[in-house]
């Protein structure tokens, strides 16, 4: 097994919230650079070809470019988010607990770069422990002078805040943090208008995962090529993969984006638990879809898993083992976005509870051809009919396990 | 365990009630006899756990072996599995598992009790001395916490003593609510006596068979209760986690009528299985019931649950050796406090008969050992109980008060009053168990283990009438903590936990062939239940 490429998990950068030892490991430099030229950041980033890590694989300059081109009325936001509740993932809570300056300095510059002054760490309440490490973290900021020249970069007073986030599943989804950062139910928006122009009480607001916001300083500092040749093409950089299931070594792995499912499994992983073969992987995130095993040697980077019809998600793969069933896993994963659904959008509220109900009937022996018959037009029905994608990354979970493994469905039928 | 030994026929020959018999010899060191023969002191029956929870901690081997197995199902026995909610489940049909669904039903939870058997079979049944609680005037909580304390060598949790000694008076005040009866004095109060280990008279009791009495109370009040639901024949193969594999979050059980599995879907377990009698440790036989075999230790342990205390069992002195159905069947330890005396072979006594049980245990092993016991055609060994010198002392004794004694042995044939009783120890309790706090919650949330299933409450000897109070007081006290439980989201059922358990034994390099639990002894699974 190489030795796994730690940037993030770099020993020396996982001291938690000690300042001082994070200042000795290089922590601080990519912050006094933002506020020489915080232009020439954003620049970075474009050129790096950074995405979101939370699971949109969206690109993190276009959003930058955005809040940046407002004014600020009279603030500009920056959420951090730290709600991870998809199933699977486990990489964010990491990042928080073990290196929270590092995910602060990356939030700092991030918000010199597009003129943020308010800055909010919107983390899962059951966290505890990462709480408690920003927490901790922010009071070393206050106390320190590194806030206060970073407020004078960038002309107005820069606050740092840690809100828990409402513990609902929903509330990661960007509109609907913004909601509980208000103050209200975290209930997802229609866009536009998009956060960029009118986000927290009607002022810009950038919303980034905290493991995007955690590789900034690092682009800061080496430069967008070194980060471009960190990842293997087209991949930049490296991804934080929660490896969960039926394997040997569960955890977080730190490697080159685009590093392939065969390589994460077997080498990394340790392999399958008792030798079993691979049956299929679920890739956690807002739209999770499943990987089966011809899909062992593509690379698990957003483009690439895009183009074979899959997507890469928070880089959560959840590996099930021949022996598994597939229908009692996705009547599973139905369940919870059953219950996960805010209840705004009828189609979204309905269609999840019908589509679990029917699932489990299917699972539980008692599903009949035309349950399966109605599972299958909701798929088409229902895409893209909810303001938040949580109704339309649902059917994609769905609509992938009946591509992959119809005949389970038959066979479970009464 | 044998060494020769004089057969049985022979011995019986040799046998003469009105023997003169010489004081028994003097015990000089009892540390070295305990070390010599005593199961617990064994060195060859003890062993360092590899995985889990207790991994580093010495545990009896046979035990080891099971805590240390591959689960039984995968998650590909569970397609199509039919599915039930309920808001408490509990695993086991005995004394406290019926407590515990009385009290969660009580306060209006929906409650599932499953078992293995039938509602009743279980070692609660057989306690035949009786239930402490401290009501006496000149007796007190604090008494009863230090005589609980000192019998179990110091090794209990004083939290949980003194937890299960207050709760005495309630749990006898709420049997008695419930129907329950027990002797009383000329003038109606209730009768107590006192027994080995006890400062003050203590013992509640119904004849010689408190334990079959509270049982048909317990499970008239749990049939006739509209909240709860019973199912038998149901034997628990899993426990169900959450998607970490950390929370208990229900179970999976089969049939012994249809093979099936079914899943049940809880917000808290509670786990009431009793005892691991029927592992027959170190080839003990065994005073405990067909399904004492140990299921919830194995259960709760792969589910990350800490156990504590698992070199330490009871073996009571005298267990039926012959005839050979009958095997480790209990006389009750009222027959030598009555008088009964023992001898071997050879017509003499070599241990003083009221000594405590480890010793006099360790004292007829010996014998056995040493070729001075009475060997019977299959090779087991044993040494006489006089009883019918003890009849012979005292005429009519015997009926009087040992009528479940009397009624055993002569439907075989044996009549004790005339012919001495075969005995040898017989593995009688699990003194250590799962570790809980004073509500019975294990170290894993949403699961909770009550009964002789728990460990800490009796350290590492347990004396006698505490074993029903026990199942009562913590049983009950679960029950109630139990509907407290709760869960935001939906409650996603996985074995999550069995491939943690899965990966260690791998890690561990330990191999994946015996599987647990066993669910019933080998010699009663032929036929029936091919696992």
């Amino acid at each position: 097994m190489e030795p796994l490429t730690s940037i993030l998990l770099h020993p020396e950068r996982r001291v938690g919230a000690d300042m001082a030892r994070w200042a000795a490991a290089g922590g601080g430099q990519a912050l006094a650079r933002a506020a020489q030229d915080p232009a020439g950041v954003r620049v970075a980033i474009r050129e790096a070809d950074l995405r979101g890590m939370g699971g949109s694989g969206f690109t993190v300059w276009r959003k930058w470019e955005a809040v940046a081109a407002e004014l600020p009325k009279p603030d500009k936001y920056l959420i951090v988010n730290g709600n991870e509740d998809e199933p699977g993932t486990f990489k964010d809570r990491m990042l928080l607990e073990e290196t929270p300056h590092q995910v602060i300095e990356g939030a700092l510059v991030a918000a010199l770069a597009v003129g943020a002054n308010r800055v909010v760490f919107y983390v899962n309440p059951d966290l505890k422990q990462s709480l408690a490490a920003v927490d901790a973290a922010i009071a070393q900021w206050h106390a320190s002078e590194r806030l206060a020249q970073a407020s004078k970069a960038l002309g107005r007073t820069l606050e740092l805040s840690l809100r828990p986030a409402s513990g609902h599943y929903i509330g990661g989804e960007e509109t609907a943090a913004i909601s509980w950062v208000e103050g209200g139910f975290p209930f997802p928006r229609g866009k536009p208008p998009y956060p960029a122009q009118a986000g927290v009480h009607g002022c810009p607001t950038l919303i980034n995962n905290v493991e995007t916001l955690a590789h900034v300083p690092h682009i800061v500092v080496h430069g967008a090529e070194w980060f471009r040749s960190l990842g293997k093409a087209p991949g930049t950089g490296t991804k934080l993969y929660s490896l969960s299931g039926d394997v040997l070594h569960p955890g977080v792995y730190e490697l080159p984006m685009g590093t392939t499912l065969r390589e994460l499994i077997f080498e990394h992983g340790g392999g399958l638990l008792s030798g079993k073969p691979l049956k299929a992987v679920f890739t956690g995130g807002p739209s999770c879809s499943l990987l089966t095993p011809v899909n062992l040697d593509v690379g698990l980077d957003f483009d690439s898993l895009r183009a074979c019809g899959g997507s890469l998600g928070t880089g959560a793969m959840i590996v099930v083992s021949e022996g598994t069933g597939i229908v009692k896993r996705v009547a599973e994963y139905m369940r919870f976005f059953a219950h996960s659904s805010c209840g705004q959008c009828n189609s979204c509220k309905v269609g999840t509870a019908t589509m679990s109900r029917l699932l489990d009937r299917i699972d539980t022996g008692r599903g009949t051809a035309a349950d399966l018959d109605t599972l299958e037009n909701l798929c088409a029905l229902l895409p893209g009919s909810g303001r938040c994608h949580l109704i339309s990354g649902t059917v994609q979970l769905l609509d992938s396990s009946f591509r992959h493994f119809h005949n389970e469905y038959r066979q479970a039928l009464r | 365990m044998s060494n020769g030994g004089t057969p049985l026929a022979q011995a019986r020959a040799l046998y003469r009630v009105d023997s003169e018999l010489a004081a028994p010899p003097e015990l000089a060191d009892p540390d070295t006899l305990l070390n010599a023969f005593h199961p617990d002191h064994l060195r060859s029956s003890v062993v360092k756990l590899a995985v889990g929870a207790n991994a580093g901690e010495n545990c009896q081997r046979e035990l080891a072996q099971q805590l240390q197995a591959e689960a039984f199902i995968d998650e590909a026995d569970l397609a199509g599995a039919p599915v039930t909610d309920t808001d408490v489940l509990i695993i086991g049909g005995g004394g406290a598992g019926c407590a515990a669904a009385l009290a969660a039903a009580g306060r209006g939870a929906r409650v599932l009790l499953v078992t293995k058997l039938r509602l009743g079979d279980s070692n609660t049944v057989m306690a035949e001395g009786g239930i402490q609680a401290a009501i006496e005037p000149d007796d007190s909580i604090q008494r009863h916490i230090q005589d609980t304390l000192r019998g179990g060598h110091h090794a209990g949790d004083p939290e949980l003593v003194s937890a299960m000694a207050q709760d005495g008076p309630e749990v006898i005040r709420w049997l008695i609510e419930e129907g329950m009866q027990f002797e009383q004095t000329a003038s109606g109060d209730l009768h107590t006596r006192k027994a080995g280990g006890m400062s003050a008279a203590r013992i509640m009791h119904c004849r010689d068979y408190t334990g079959l009495e509270m049982m048909r109370v317990l499970r008239e009040a749990v049939i006739q209760h509209r909240g709860i639901e019973v199912w038998e024949h149901s034997p628990a193969v899993e426990l169900l986690s959450n998607e970490r594999g950390q929370k208990c979050v229900g179970a999976v059980f089969t049939s012994l009528l249809d093979g099936r599995f079914r899943i049940v879907r809880t917000h808290s377990v509670i786990l009431a299985t009793g005892g691991l009698g029927r592992l027959h440790l170190n080839n003990f036989p065994t005073s405990n019931h067909l399904g004492a075999t140990g299921d919830g230790l194995v259960l709760a342990y792969r589910i990350g649950a800490q156990l504590r205390d698992l070199d330490s069992f009871q073996y009571h002195p005298t267990g039926l050796v012959h005839p050979p159905y009958l095997s480790g069947k209990l006389v009750t330890e009222g027959v030598r406090a009555a008088g009964a005396l023992m001898l071997n072979a050879a017509g003499q006594r070599f241990v003083d008969e009221l000594l405590p049980r480890d010793i006099v245990c360790a004292a007829i092993l010996r014998e056995c050992a040493e070729g001075r016991g009475i060997r019977v055609d299959d090779g087991r060994v044993g040494v006489w109980l006089d009883t019918p010198r003890l009849e012979r002392s005292q005429p009519g004794m015997l009926e009087r008060q040992f009528p479940k004694l009397l009624a055993r042995t002569q439907m075989s044939g044996i009549d004790p009053r005339s012919e001495p009783l075969l005995i040898h120890p017989t593995l009688h309790y699990q003194n250590g168990g799962v570790v809980i706090d004073v509500n019975g919650a294990t170290t894993v949330p949403g699961l909770f283990a009550v009964g002789e299933l728990a460990g800490g409450i009796h350290g590492r000897n347990r004396i006698m009438g505490n074993a029903l109070l026990d199942i009562i007081s913590f049983g009950r006290r679960a029950g109630v903590a139990a509907i407290s439980e709760h869960d935001r989201g939906p409650k996603k059922v996985t074995l999550e936990h069995v491939n943690q358990a899965r990966r260690a034994l791998t890690l561990a390099g330990m191999p994946l062939t015996q599987r647990a639990p066993q669910i019933l002894p080998d010699y009663a699974a032929k036929g029936i239940w091919n696992r």
